[in-house]
């Protein structure tokens, strides 16, 4: 059964993937495909701890009764790298929403199709 | 000792966080940090060098944690040379953008600073790390400063490019995420030197995945083609000097990334030919792009995207020689083409579009400019007997003893095309009549005193070229030796 | 130091000084520019001695600069034509804007030909050639904005030339392991075939366009025509030349070593004479006299070619002793020319005209100078044109001979268009002004002409050094002398049956002249040149009585379908569709940023599904 719940995470995680990849790739409007990047970035997080998921594991934290345990732990190097790559994320939207507002004073529109004065 | 690696990228990112503080005390404080940082980082990094080409690499260990668990920094005659080149670089780019535009005010310039001291971090920072996850760290951190100084100007359409810039970025880094995924669940480390000595036992199916998520993610910051739409908007937009720290800094660490994930870390066959074709494509594609172009500062974007698929095509050649050449080539890139979008910036300095056509006539106006991006042209271009002939030459050299017949051709009718648009420039300057309207700006001192160093060092090591080959035959002879590099940093003394 | 270094030195820093002098003042610039050029060329030939040699190293490279026998021939052209031509600029300058320009890309580019005489090893070979290109090119774009499109096509042929150049130098490079010209003429006869064929096609194409061969010569009329006519005289003299020194190692170290050689000849040979018929042709139907000096220097050039592709001993000399003759006499002309520009304002044939009593000194040096080229004895073309007609018929190219006759015939109408049209005819009102040419810019016409008077009655004394020259490269005389095979020579190389009968026919002419004179004296009156009537009827005042401008309209109509296409159509042809290829391929960068987002995308994908073709 546990091979179930695995399945469907990383399941879950790929699907996540490839509808963020839909709305940065096919939706024109600017803020879907800020949206459409965030979902992707959720969907790699959630794949690469899931990958480090050992069955039965506990978490990678030494406390009371669970000291020089490390075999019962899950992997803490996925979730520390995970924790670093959610902040990166999270600060790449922030720069992209605020781009996304001034390109709308500028532009007028939220269609990444009318915005192409560089071109050629 | 003046310092050790890890203040290379400790100091500035300090820099960056202190510029605000400091500058409530006194204003001036803003523009003054970042150049002692930059001229700190460049003293230090030129001893630093000096000592690895004569004694072995220095690796050095952060936070307590030896190499394979820990994070190390590694200074070796390769990354030393690259890093001396950048903090040169942005030594020029400071003194340059001292009062530059609008950085005769206070808040602009605050913030410049800032994200320059940032740019400046990250890229050191990958140059030097040894682990993997770090590197994506720092390629995040360049990614940031660099979207946030494309869009700088708030007049023009900076926003578009950077916006372009931050969308593919994004996937860059999600392609590196992954690639990061596959190795360390494959193999269970992230230190480089472990990863490249653990190669080979690595499944090939997982492997070559790994190797093309990665290529495709740093390939968008080396600005290969196809994956190199972003480039030419972020350096039209991005103000001048920073086009120059762009082409200067940026694109060297990214080229130094896919290097490094190449030739070390990776053992893939064929890794080297493609290389060597998608230079090629992306080299034929950019320069006859440049050909049809009108701006003057888009213009010079596709020639610095055609070097780089140079430079690759050089580090796909695989010999010796090759990687020599590509070396000399990153070398004369850094230093000319920043030259180039010096004296551009006041060329068109008070156009709004930049247009080529509106450079006619300048060389009476700010003669010593114009000489000095006609300079930049022919050295780029490869006429003897500036830098840029002995690089070129190198490359043709290690091509031709590969019998690549073909691929010598189409560098040498390429190089006819860059011949061309510079040319069209040149003659624009010097023989054209300056158009209505147009006001010529007289450089600053500061921006002249660094023109004239940048094209002092042309014709430096265009008439004794001797000055660099030797430092570039110890650092192409470091990046090919794999072994010395892992047992460099895995057999550290507790 | 070493004297080779010095002398470079001097010649470097001798352009950068008259350049800055420029500032200061005038007349110390034009002392400081002729030192540059005087000092380093009486140094070298006092004290550089053939076979002395240098070698030091440049990132890595060996370089070895020494200058060979065959080499100092050349050298006596660049040498010699720079330094009277510098002369002849210093006059020509006066007053005129941009001189340290001017002399800064002079002195380099007499340099870089000495360079070139000079370099042992490809390297420096290649660094000297590309700086001859571009001091060059700054020359012809001199003066101003309608040169720029001219200088660009100039610039793109030699880059091609010299980009095909640079492929035939790594390709040996990779074979021989250095980059010595001795090791690749010695390792040429054991290549491969198709290396055998390779190389020299690209170095030829190299020194092809510089010697403006058919059909690499399209950039040469409007070079030479619209550079100042200081330049254009060491342009056309001797920097051509040096495409001929490439050509005639080429042929002579490496084809001639090859069986299947004799192809290359034969096809050399008849580029060679089609581009003389050629040139000469539409050098006739100028009247700008700049461009039929162009393309008849072109024309010339294709003889030299012509000369040295045959192979035997004779043709080569005649090649290299035209090339010299050449140097002397299309110099002088176009030094003429720069004088008529300077003193009238223009060089249009139809305008111009009667100049021979206002300038007596520049007649007399174009007349000499005519005579040569055209081959007329005693002077010195006669005996370069001789020796080549004599090999043709001799090797049996019965074809090329009806084509260089053809054309040397042919050339006697632009001769005759040149020296009618300036400086005979009727005087016009507008040129009565017209003094002659400053001091400084007539002397050096004068000394080239009376050289090629030299030549032409002492050959012995150019073809020895060829001679010597010829045997450096490898040539051994089946003879005492390599001229033994003309009929024309004695054994000191001087003419034997020809001169002393033209000398008393000319003697006899000069006294009978003299004797008409004198008789007729009491009886002559002076009349303009209007006093005539021509069926009762007497020309008025504007009627132009010159019947230099289209009197051979029967003869062009005659050759016009041969003119009709022009190469040069071609090239534009093939650059503007080049260009609206590009501007198709540039459309990639769509400008959308999605676009960009799906190209990594799609890049991906093909690269996961084709993962195991393109890597191990």
């Amino acid at each position: 059964m546990f091979k179930y719940i695995e399945f469907s995470i990383y399941g879950a995680s790929i699907l996540l993937i490839l509808i963020g990849l839909y709305g940065a790739l096919v939706k024109k409007s600017l803020i879907k495909i800020v949206i459409g990047l965030s979902i992707v970035d959720a969907g790699v997080h959630l794949i690469f701890v899931a990958m480090g998921y050992i069955r039965g594991g506990t978490a990678p934290i030494f406390s009371p009764g669970f000291e020089n345990d490390a075999s019962r732990m899950v992997d803490p190097i996925p979730q520390a790298l995970v924790l670093t790559a959610i902040v990166i994320g999270f600060a790449v939207t922030a720069v992209a929403l605020s781009l996304v507002i001034r390109l709308y004073k500028h532009h007028d529109t939220l269609r990444i199709d009318e915005i192409k004065n560089l071109k050629w | 000792m003046v310092g050790t690696p890890v203040l290379l990228v400790v100091i500035p990112l300090l820099a960056a966080f202190l510029i605000p503080l400091l500058g409530m005390i006194w204003k001036e404080l803003v523009r003054i940090i970042p150049g002692l940082v930059l001229l700190y980082m460049f003293i230090l990094s030129a001893t630093l060098l000096n000592q690895v080409l004569h004694t072995g690499p220095i690796v050095e260990v952060i936070a307590g944690w030896r190499p394979p668990l820990g994070i190390n920094l590694v200074f070796s005659p390769f990354s030393g040379f690259l890093v001396t080149l950048m903090t040169f670089i942005g030594l020029m780019v400071w003194i340059y953008s001292y009062r530059f535009k609008q950085n005769v005010d206070f808040e602009p310039a605050k913030k410049y600073f800032i994200l320059l001291m940032m740019l400046v971090t990250g890229s050191v920072g990958i140059v030097l790390t040894g682990d993997i996850f770090n590197l994506f760290v720092f390629i995040e951190i360049v990614g940031i400063s660099a979207y946030a100084l494309t869009a700088f100007y708030t007049e023009r359409n900076s926003a578009e490019a950077a916006f372009k810039y931050l969308f593919m970025g994004a996937l860059a880094s999600t392609f590196l995420l992954l690639a990061i995924m596959i190795i360390y669940t494959q193999l269970g480390t992230l230190n480089m030197a472990d990863i490249a000595s653990k190669m080979p036992e690595m499944n090939t199916t997982y492997k070559i995945t790994a190797l093309v998520f990665l290529l495709t993610a740093i390939g968008i910051e080396a600005e290969m083609f196809p994956l190199n739409g972003w480039a030419a908007d972020a350096y039209t937009e991005s103000p001048g000097p920073i086009g120059a720290a762009f082409a200067g800094i940026v694109a060297k660490a990214g080229v130094y990334a896919m290097v490094r994930i190449i030739f070390t870390l990776f053992d893939v066959e064929g890794t080297m030919q493609f290389m060597l074709y998608i230079g090629l494509i992306t080299l034929i594609v950019a320069e006859t792009t440049a050909l049809r172009q009108d701006r003057l500062k888009r213009m010079l974007a596709y020639s610095s995207i055609g070097q780089m698929g140079l430079i690759m095509v050089a580090f796909g050649i695989g010999t010796a020689e090759g990687v020599f050449a590509a070396l000399f080539l990153m070398f004369n890139h850094a230093i000319i083409k920043p030259l180039l979008f010096f004296s551009g910036s006041y060329l068109v300095y008070n156009s709004k579009d930049k247009f080529i056509h509106e450079t006619n006539g300048m060389g009476k106006h700010i003669p010593v400019t114009s000489i000095l991006f006609a300079l930049g042209a022919f050295a780029i271009v490869g006429l003897p007997p500036f830098a840029g002939f002995w690089s070129k030459l190198s490359i043709l050299t290690a091509a031709a003893d590969e019998n690549m017949i073909i691929i010598i051709a189409l560098i040498l009718i390429v190089s006819i095309v860059e011949l061309v648009y510079y040319l069209r420039v040149v003659n624009r300057i010097y023989f054209f009549k300056m158009a209505e309207g147009v006001e010529p700006k007289k450089p600053t001192f500061n921006a002249l005193f660094v023109m004239v160093t940048l094209g002092v060092i042309i014709l430096l090591v265009g008439f004794y070229p001797d000055a660099i080959t030797g430092v570039l035959h110890k650092a192409s002879g470091d990046l090919l030796d794999k072994t010395k590099y892992i047992q460099d940093v895995l057999s550290l003394n507790p | 130091m070493d004297m080779i270094y010095l002398v470079f030195l001097i010649f470097l820093s001798g352009a950068v000084i008259s350049w800055l002098a420029g500032k200061v003042n005038h007349v110390l610039q034009d002392i400081l520019f002729l030192a540059s050029v005087i000092v380093p060329s009486v140094l070298f030939y006092m004290n550089v001695s053939v076979g002395q040699e240098v070698h030091f190293k440049a990132g890595g490279i060996d370089l070895s600069w020494g200058i060979t026998d065959f080499g100092w021939i050349f050298s006596l052209i660049v040498l010699g034509l720079g330094v009277l031509a510098a002369i002849y600029s210093v006059g020509f300058m006066k007053g005129k804007e941009r001189r340290g320009y001017f002399y800064f890309n002079y002195v380099l580019s007499i340099m870089s030909m000495l360079g070139i005489l000079f370099s042992k090893d490809f390297v420096s070979f290649f660094i000297f050639w590309e700086i001859m290109t571009w001091s060059s090119y700054l020359m012809v774009i001199y003066n101003g904005k309608h040169t720029q499109s001219i200088g660009i096509k100039y610039f793109i042929f030699s880059a091609i030339g010299a980009y095909a150049m640079l492929m035939a130098i790594v390709i040996s490079h990779s074979v021989t392991g250095n980059f010595m010209i001795a090791d690749l003429i010695t390792a040429y006869p054991v290549l491969s075939f198709n290396l055998q064929v390779l190389i020299p096609v690209l170095l030829l194409t190299g020194f092809g366009v510089k010697t403006a061969i058919m059909p690499l010569h399209v950039w040469a009329p409007g070079a030479y025509s619209n550079s100042p006519m200081a330049f254009t005289s060491v342009f056309s003299g001797a920097l051509s030349k040096m495409g001929v020194y490439g050509l005639s190692i080429v042929m002579l170290s490496m084809i001639s070593h090859l069986p299947e050689g004799f192809w290359f000849r034969e096809v050399l040979a008849w580029m060679g004479a089609v581009t003389a018929a050629t040139g000469t042709l539409w050098a006739i139907k100028q009247d700008d006299a700049k461009k039929l000096l162009a393309y008849s220097s072109v024309a010339q050039l294709g003889y030299i070619v012509t000369g040295i592709a045959i192979g035997t001993e004779l043709s080569i000399l005649a090649g290299l002793f035209l090339a010299v003759m050449h140097a002397i006499f299309k110099s002088t002309l176009f030094m003429a020319v720069g004088a008529i520009e300077r003193q009238t304002g223009t060089t249009n044939f139809t305008e111009v005209t009667g100049l021979i009593r206002k300038m007596p000194w520049t007649f007399l040096a174009s007349l000499m100078s005519i005579i040569a080229l055209a081959g007329i004895p005693p002077l010195g073309g006669f005996v370069g044109k001789w020796m080549l007609y004599e090999s043709l018929i001799t090797s049996d190219h019965y074809m090329l001979i009806i084509l260089v006759f053809f054309s040397s015939t042919a050339a006697f109408l632009y001769c005759y268009k040149f020296l009618f049209g300036f400086f005979l005819g009727q005087e016009e009102k507008e040129w009565a002004h017209v003094k002659e040419a400053p001091v400084l810019m007539v002397i050096p016409m004068l000394v080239l002409a009376g050289l090629s008077f030299v030549l032409g009655t002492f050959p012995g004394l150019l073809l020895k050094p060829i001679d010597a020259g010829m045997q450096a490269l490898g040539f051994a005389p089946t003879n005492q002398h390599l001229w033994d095979t003309s009929i024309l020579f004695n054994s000191w190389g001087n003419q034997v049956a020809l001169q002393p009968i033209l000398y008393a026919i000319l003697a006899i002419f000069v006294v009978f002249t003299i004797f008409l004179t004198i008789k007729g004296y009491k009886n002559t009156r002076y009349v303009t040149t209007k006093d005539i009537s021509s069926s009762g009827e007497v020309p008025k005042e504007h009627e132009n009585l010159t019947f230099s401008v289209n009197f051979f309209q029967p003869f062009l109509r005659a050759v016009e379908p041969v003119m009709r296409r022009q190469i040069d159509k071609y090239y534009n042809g093939f650059a503007n569709g080049l260009e609206a290829l590009f501007d198709f391929t540039r459309k990639i960068y769509t400008g959308n940023g999605q676009t960009y987002a799906i190209y990594v995308i799609l890049f991906l994908i093909i690269m996961l599904l084709m993962k195991n073709n393109i890597f191990g």
